[in-house]
């Protein structure tokens, strides 16, 4: 029985290497101006992602402006030169679209979804900003408003939001500009002035720091046409400094804890510095992360959830608290977070979670079970690329980080190729007690920061 | 390397020339396309067991849903979370599979598989690479005709259920959303969207099997399948084989899902510490069945749908109140509600409640102009084909159709519905659904911050956020 078992399973793992023929087509070139084009055609639905991504994120900014980069993205939504105030939302969703922008450590993305014939339309709409921001003091401030308002309502008034935030960078890292609070503080934020965001604008919002990926429903050629008549003339602008991001040598165990008035349930955040982005160890870490974490039959699931009926709740990669691996480039770290059953304490969570890697650590991975994880892995890809827009933000995000955004087809083979000494030798190397850091947060219902002095049932 | 490289690498720059084009104005664009869904395919086995087949060839998998009318709306009164309990159950232990072989066969296939529960349907949702169809349906069959809710896993589930269950009183938007369905459905079982701590406490193993054998019935079941299918004949084999020899029964009626009428109450929910305050206002409104959704779902889109929206171009960008400003309306099959959704900084909660009943009222008291109305049917047309690129996607909306009970040609007569719709249409269902005179308000924050602006409103019935 369990060697037929294990026949099925060879015989899905010959399709799968098949079905990753799915290769996602590339054609990439660069404006005079500088800016990285990246067009990947998919005709399926008539739906078409314009991507627009700026090499410039949190960690970029200075001492007095945390919080800036989010604000400054705030900002261009605010109107250019010829998209009137407001006109941006309305011209994207008059379009039949929808559109978002987001704040990364190292990167800033704005995006249109589209019906695929409105293509222009969103050039339009990205090239008047780059080229011709309204920025003015009105904007400004009711943008200064609108991020407080974020604040209050996704970090300040949510458990474990704080401590996420503000609290765990500080901890993980030595060097401001990856410690500071990447939403800012209010005070910070009241500071900014219009000249700031000029000077911020000029610096980085230049088609030199940029990429622009359109994926989906495209003609190539009618689409580099567009692309030459929207972006070809904005002139490109003295290349900006990437920020100083070395993280002070010797990384010492540290531990700290938040106590959270809105948390009602006890958490944990266990993190570790990660390896070089894209080398050997990278790929085995990522493995090491599907292995406690991906799936149903995850270590983290089978082990502590249900075995030691420990853990509720578990979230871990590369990169986190934010999604992926690729929000960070160089220094990022390996954490994980963990709501657990108060019936346990913070010691014993530290412990079993530890306990879980040092098996690995001991332990090379037995070959059924990391066959099982990498089959995971490769559906997994197949599942998230499946929208145009989660491509787009990729092929970027391998374009800013790596020059080279037809990584999107390669990066799989490069995870599955590890083999299991190598995990053990990753999880060796990087997963230890004494390169760890440490944030409890416990429920604290009464007093603390922001809570009233009442008691609360 | 296995894969053909369709890579075109080119760093020189382009020698296109540029056209002129007048940037001060949008781009001229054609109309948003139509698109044609890929055939849906209907059956059903003698048994009762309705059949929707897709073909999705776009990529290497299949994506499966089985819908049951089973929801949280079926529950026992003295027992919400049982439907929910039986769908995240039913995946933990069958007569011949424990729950750690159910999960890694899972992953060995590529896929997922979990229950969960709406308040009309209780739905298995799974997917696999393509090659696994019929593995993936075995498991399926395994856990819908075989569970055995072992002991030990009722237990794990309803401790951590309990602990979840605090995480999310903890949340304001939950405690708001909560005390609005409480407050306009009355007695109706859709008045309850948790379980409580004494509910979870009496799960059992029994019980769930009870819920299970009354409720999953192929009578009471579609079966939807969407993907890179094998030819019909082996696929209908296949299900027929899985499927075939189970048993129809005879269902329960249906609850009584009559809503109270709707009446202007305030209730603040006092979560002390709160640094702001959110704010529901609602009410019930048509299901998708009647003759008004078109207009006032179009209408509620001008309303408060998106970030063109009146109600967010107004409470957030003009005013810099709140971060989220937006309406839902939200159809369940045989009730629906239509809700005002907003979070405002303590100092100013009276005049952001004075703006939102403002957008409320003039809805109702003017027609929506011509161009606005444009905007939003394209907004609305366009988002539906996004919706469209993942299998996931289509999934949800076939399954959304089983769950309302919808008609077939629902999603391929969607657009040209929408674009039906009339702005007298729109201000009539405004004046009975939008306005504001008789809507709940339901706000969550720290009543002694908020608590005699909001007393302005009318009498205020204070609650402790439990």
């Amino acid at each position: 029985m369990k060697k037929l078992a294990i026949s099925l399973f060879l015989a899905s793992g010959i399709f799968l290497a098949r079905s990753a023929d799915l290769t996602i087509p590339v054609e990439s070139y660069k404006l005079s101006n500088g800016l990285r084009v990246i067009l990947s055609k998919d005709n399926a639905v008539p739906v078409v992602t314009v991507y627009m991504i700026y090499d410039v994120g949190s960690r970029a900014e200075e001492k007095g402006h945390t919080g800036f980069a989010h604000l400054f993205e705030h900002m261009m939504f605010e109107g250019s030169k010829n998209v009137p105030k407001g006109m941006h939302f309305a011209t994207v969703e008059s379009n039949g679209g929808t559109m978002n922008g987001s704040t990364h450590p190292d990167f800033t993305d704005y995006f249109e979804i589209l019906p695929s014939n409105k293509l222009a339309t969103g050039l339009w709409l990205e090239s008047d900003r780059m080229r011709s921001l309204a920025i003015n003091d009105e904007n400004l401030k009711n943008q200064k408003e609108a991020v407080k308002q974020e604040r209050r309502l996704n970090f300040d008034n949510q458990p474990y939001s704080t401590a996420i935030v503000d609290v765990w960078p500080g901890l993980m890292f030595g060097n401001w500009q990856s410690s500071h609070s990447l939403i800012g503080s209010f005070e910070d934020l009241n500071s900014s002035s219009v000249e700031d965001v000029s000077k911020f604008f000029r610096t980085y919002y230049a088609p030199n720091n940029a990429a622009l990926v359109l994926v989906g429903d495209l003609q190539i050629p009618e689409a580099k046409k567009l692309v030459e008549t929207y972006f070809g003339d904005i002139p490109s602008q003295p290349q900006a400094k990437r920020p100083d991001l070395s993280e002070p040598a010797g990384f010492q165990a540290r531990k700290d804890t938040y106590k959270d008035p809105l948390a009602r349930v006890p958490a944990l955040v266990m993190g570790y510095p990660g390896p070089k982005r894209r080398s050997p160890d990278y790929y085995a870490l990522n493995m090491v992360d599907a292995i406690l974490t991906g799936g149903d039959s995850a270590r983290f699931r089978l082990d502590l959830v249900k075995g030691k009926k420990s853990v509720i709740q578990y979230e871990a990669n590369l990169g986190w608290p934010f999604a992926s691996a690729l929000d960070y480039r160089d220094p990022e770290p390996y954490a994980i977070f963990v709501l657990y059953n108060p019936a346990f304490t913070a010691d014993q969570m530290i412990g079993q979670v530890q306990d879980e890697i040092a098996k690995l650590q001991n332990e090379p991975m037995n070959a059924k079970d990391l066959e099982r994880v990498k089959t995971t892995m490769r559906a997994a890809r197949i599942k998230e690329l499946q929208s145009s827009m989660s491509r787009a933000r990729e092929l970027a995000q391998y374009t800013l980080a790596d020059g080279k955004p037809e990584l999107i087809n390669t990066e799989l083979e490069a995870m599955l190729a590890v083999t299991p000494a190598q995990i053990q030798a990753a999880a060796k190397k990087y997963l230890t007690p004494d390169r760890r850091a440490v944030l409890e947060i416990d429920p604290a219902p009464a007093g603390g920061p922001g809570a009233s002095q009442k008691e609360e049932r | 390397m296995l894969h053909r490289s369709l890579l075109v690498f080119a760093v020189a720059a382009l020698q296109l020339a540029a056209q002129t084009v007048d940037r001060s104005k949008p781009p001229q664009t054609p109309p948003i396309p139509s698109y044609k869904l890929p055939p849906v395919y209907e059956t059903k086995l003698p048994n009762g067991l309705g059949l929707v087949l897709v073909e999705d060839a776009r990529f290497p998998l299949v994506t499966t849903r089985l819908n049951f009318r089973a929801g949280t709306k079926f529950d026992p009164p003295d027992r919400p979370g049982l439907a929910e309990a039986v769908a995240s159950l039913l995946n933990e232990g069958t007569k011949t599979r424990t729950s750690r072989q159910i999960s890694e066969e899972t992953d060995a296939m590529g896929g997922s598989l979990n229950g969960a529960a709406g308040p009309d349907s209780l739905t298995i949702s799974g997917s696999a690479v393509s090659d696994s169809l019929s593995r993936l349906l075995t498991l399926l069959a395994d856990v819908t005709l075989n569970a055995t809710f072992p002991q030990e896993e009722v237990d794990l589930y309803k401790q951590n259920r309990i602990q979840s269950l605090r995480a999310e009183r903890s949340e304001p938007a939950f405690l708001a959303t909560e005390k609005m369905k409480e407050t306009i459905y009355g007695s109706s079982p859709y008045a309850h969207i948790a379980p409580t701590v004494q509910s979870i406490g009496k799960l059992d193993s029994k019980t769930l099997a009870e819920f299970r054998d009354t409720f999953l019935a192929p009578n009471n079941a579609t079966l939807l399948l969407i993907g890179r299918l094998p030819a019909r004949a082996e696929l209908m084999k296949t299900v027929t084989q899985l499927f075939g020899s189970w048993q129809q029964k005879q269902l329960p009626a249906a609850p009584d899902t009559t809503s109270p009428a709707p009446r202007r109450r305030i209730v603040l929910v006092d979560r002390p510490g709160s640094v702001q305050a959110d704010i529901h206002m609602g009410r019930v409104a048509p299901t998708r069945l009647s003759p008004e959704y078109f207009p006032l779902m179009v209408g509620n889109s001008v309303l408060g749908n998106g970030a063109n929206s009146r109600i967010f171009r107004n409470i957030r960008e003009k005013e810099g109140f709140a971060y989220d400003a937006h309406t839902e309306y939200n159809t369940e099959r045989d009730a629906a509600d239509l809700v005002a959704v907003t979070q405002v900084r303590n100092e100013v909660i009276e005049p952001a409640l004075r703006a939102v009943f403002a957008e409320l009222e003039n809805m109702a008291s003017a027609p929506v102009p011509a161009e606005e109305l444009t905007n939003t049917k394209n907004h609305l047309s366009g988002v539906y084909l996004i919706r469209l690129e993942t299998q996931d996607g289509l999934a949800s909306q076939l399954n959304t159709i089983e769950t309302l009970g919808l008609p077939n040609n629902y999603l391929e007569t969607y657009t040209t519905r929408v674009r039906s719709v009339e702005p007298g249409q729109i201000q009539d269902v405004a004046k009975k659904y939008i306005a504001p005179e008789q809507d709940a308000v339901v706000i969550v924050g720290d009543a002694s911050k908020i608590g005699d602006a909001v007393k302005k409103f009318g009498e205020v019935t204070v609650v402790k956020a439990e």
